[in-house]
């Protein structure tokens, strides 16, 4: 019995070792940043991203490519979440792989947090420049104080050569060109192990004694007095007078070498411009929605009013960056990610042509996939349970026009 | 041999032990307070120790000392009052730096590819080194909390802006001025760390005009007084071998 069992014991060993050993070479590349385990309520509900353009697919270092697009602050913004009054638009990226030479929100520079206004629909741009090369998932993003990042639509982007030929060069106020990306390291180097010799020596000087077990043995005895000699005084005073000083030299020295510094900045920046949309001409109401849990898809009835002066059709239901596009009416030629994209998910009931003054009632059906990859369909568990996307209907000229839909959303299990 | 007789047999051999033994407790002591220390800072000082561009004359300048001083004090009260030795904040601040420095060159740099020049740590040596010979001159923990404390607080600035100093060079970019230390922050992008959540700058001290590092330093070395007090204690009350069972 006891020969099975040592047996057993000694496979199982080998067995463990086998799986730690095999799972060390297993090593997937992340595929996401965490998108789709955000609450749907908050990507359906809160910033809506659309017109998005990733400039290139492959990027050499040290080349620069845009992330370009509008996002609209949606009016119905939960009331779980904090308001968008200090917001930063962000990049989501796995760490510095680019690194964000330049980020525009209506056209002006947004280093710092912003106050957004609800309802207003802005342009953006993310300048990128490549630093390491891999395959990496670009993402808009905005993070909202008091909400958490806000994690737009991402795209795969392939970074070629090599990193170690990464420049960051910067021209600073004082006329000096300096690449960021290695100033002041040797300085940084120098100054830490300078101290740290500088503490080694002080230590080494009481360590060349017997330190623990005669002290201690010494200490108890009531003879503490007699294992501090007036040389060790001396010496420990010739330490703290150095350190002084030396603290204080090199600071003067510093200021000397670098007579102009400012301090960091922060603050916040208000006035964002929003895009001047012309009135919308198309109203729509929300007649009930469902969502039908067995066949991933969103039924809508929608009242639609015309009141521009040439007929419409719906061509696009855009909600959490997932796009459902009748093909009939829009095809899309951007490249937008695949799997965010349903070419001909979108079915209308009767899309013809609605002309100017016309009233119609429609169902219209959003099914895809995506509906469960991207986790949406947990909406119906959501403490809200609303949805809320944009819809886009196109003119007969091309003109697309944005409405926004926002409505309670009733589940069905069958 | 029984258990009353002694393992060595001269002196001389007694010597060797108890410098073996010297050397082997300074190794262990040095990782041990690097292990707790560095895990407290982290959780205390985080994000003001992390990145350059959070580095700033107000905060940073006041935070990091106070969270500072715990250690040392602690772990001087230890060595200094059962065994005399006057190198206790020395011997932290030595261990945080070095587990800060790995934590930094193979975290930052080598797993999320940060620069160095923007997440190298803060140091704390001149500080902890006049720490400890206060307490050598004076053998008063009184004096050493007030003189020492006090110069811990106000040694951390000048004896980092060496270091941090070509970082605050101001540079024009698109139409804003910033420091380069703001310009690595805003390149070197941290999805998880947005630029509202960097506290630096905040606060009503506006008095003093620019010189605000100072006053900051100051208000530091007082706070790092009453720290170094209970930081004290708690070495006092724990760094005792009532704790452990003799076998």
């Amino acid at each position: 019995m006891k020969i099975i069992k040592d047996k057993v014991t000694k496979l199982s060993f080998v067995a463990l070792l086998i799986t730690v050993t095999a799972a060390m070479f297993y090593a997937p590349t992340a595929s996401a940043h965490g998108e789709k385990s955000q609450a749907a309520f908050m990507r359906m509900r809160t910033i809506h991203w659309y017109d998005l353009n990733w400039s290139k697919d492959t990027v050499p270092v040290n080349d620069t490519m845009t992330v370009t697009g509008k996002f609209h602050v949606f009016a119905g913004w939960p009331e779980t979440v904090d308001k968008p009054e200090i917001s930063f638009l962000n990049i989501g990226i796995p760490g510095p792989v680019f690194i964000r030479a330049g980020s525009w929100i209506g056209g002006q520079l947004v280093p710092r947090s912003v106050s957004l206004e609800l309802g207003e629909t802005y342009e953006f741009k993310v300048l990128l420049k490549a630093r390491r090369p891999g395959d990496w998932h670009v993402h808009s993003m905005m993070n909202v104080k008091g909400g958490g990042p806000i994690i737009g639509p991402g795209k795969w982007v392939t970074i070629t050569g090599s990193m170690s030929n990464f420049t960051n060069p910067i021209t600073t106020l004082t006329g000096q060109t300096i690449d960021l990306e290695t100033w002041n390291l040797g300085n940084t180097y120098f100054w830490h192990t300078f101290w740290y010799v500088f503490g080694i020596a002080y230590v080494a000087y009481w360590a060349r004694k017997p330190m623990f077990i005669p002290r201690i043995i010494a200490v108890d005895a009531g003879k503490a007095d007699s294992l501090i000699t007036p040389l060790d005084k001396k010496v420990g005073l010739a330490f703290g007078v150095a350190a002084i000083g030396i603290v204080a030299a090199t600071m003067v020295s510093t200021n000397e070498q670098y007579p102009v510094t400012t301090p960091l900045q922060a603050g916040l920046l208000r006035g964002m411009k929003p895009i001047e949309l012309p009135a919308p001409t198309v109203s729509v109401k929300v007649e009930d929605a469902t969502y039908r849990v067995p066949g991933r898809a969103m039924q809508m009835t929608l009242t639609i009013t015309n009141n521009g002066d040439s007929s419409i059709r719906l061509g696009e239901f855009n909600t959490a960056g997932v796009r459902f596009l009748d093909a009939a009416v829009h095809v899309d030629e951007t490249g937008y990610p695949d799997d965010l994209l349903a070419e001909e998910g979108l079915t209308v009931s009767d899309n013809s042509p609605l002309a100017p003054g016309q009233t119609r009632t429609i169902n219209v059906t959003a099914s895809d996939a995506a509906w469960e990859v991207y986790r949406l369909a947990d909406l119906i568990y959501d403490p809200d349970s609303r949805f809320a996307g944009l819809l886009f209907f196109t003119d007969e000229s091309g003109n697309r026009q944005m409405v926004t839909v926002d409505a309670p959303l009733i589940p069905s299990f069958s | 041999m029984s258990a009353s007789q002694s393992a060595v047999r001269s002196r001389a051999e007694a010597v060797k032990v108890s410098r073996t033994f010297d050397w082997l407790i300074l190794f262990a002591l040095f990782f041990i307070i690097l292990g707790g220390y560095h895990v407290h800072f982290m959780l205390t000082g985080g994000d003001w120790d992390f990145w350059t561009d959070w580095k700033d004359r107000r905060l940073w300048v006041t935070v990091l000392p106070i969270v500072g001083i715990t250690f040392p004090a602690a772990v001087q009260a230890v060595l200094w009052w059962r065994y005399r030795l006057p190198f206790g904040a020395i011997v932290s601040v030595l261990g945080l730096l070095f587990g800060e420095w790995v934590n930094r060159y193979f975290n930052f740099w080598g797993w999320t590819y940060f620069p160095v020049n923007f997440v190298f740590p803060s140091q704390f040596v001149p500080g902890a080194i006049v720490l400890d010979v206060v307490l050598l001159l004076t053998n008063s923990m009184i004096i050493t909390a007030v003189i020492g404390g006090l110069a811990y607080g106000l040694l951390f600035y000048p004896g980092n802006w060496p270091v941090m100093a070509p970082l605050h060079i101001p540079v024009e970019y698109n139409g804003m001025m910033m420091t380069l230390a703001d310009l690595q922050g805003y390149h070197y992008v941290r999805t998880g760390t947005p630029e509202y959540i960097r506290m630096v700058e905040k606060g009503t001290l506006r008095t003093f005009g620019k010189d605000v590092a100072p006053v900051s330093a100051f208000f530091s070395g007082f706070v790092s007084i009453i720290i170094y007090f209970l930081w004290h204690f708690f070495g006092k009350w724990f760094g005792s071998t009532a704790f452990t069972q003799a076998a």
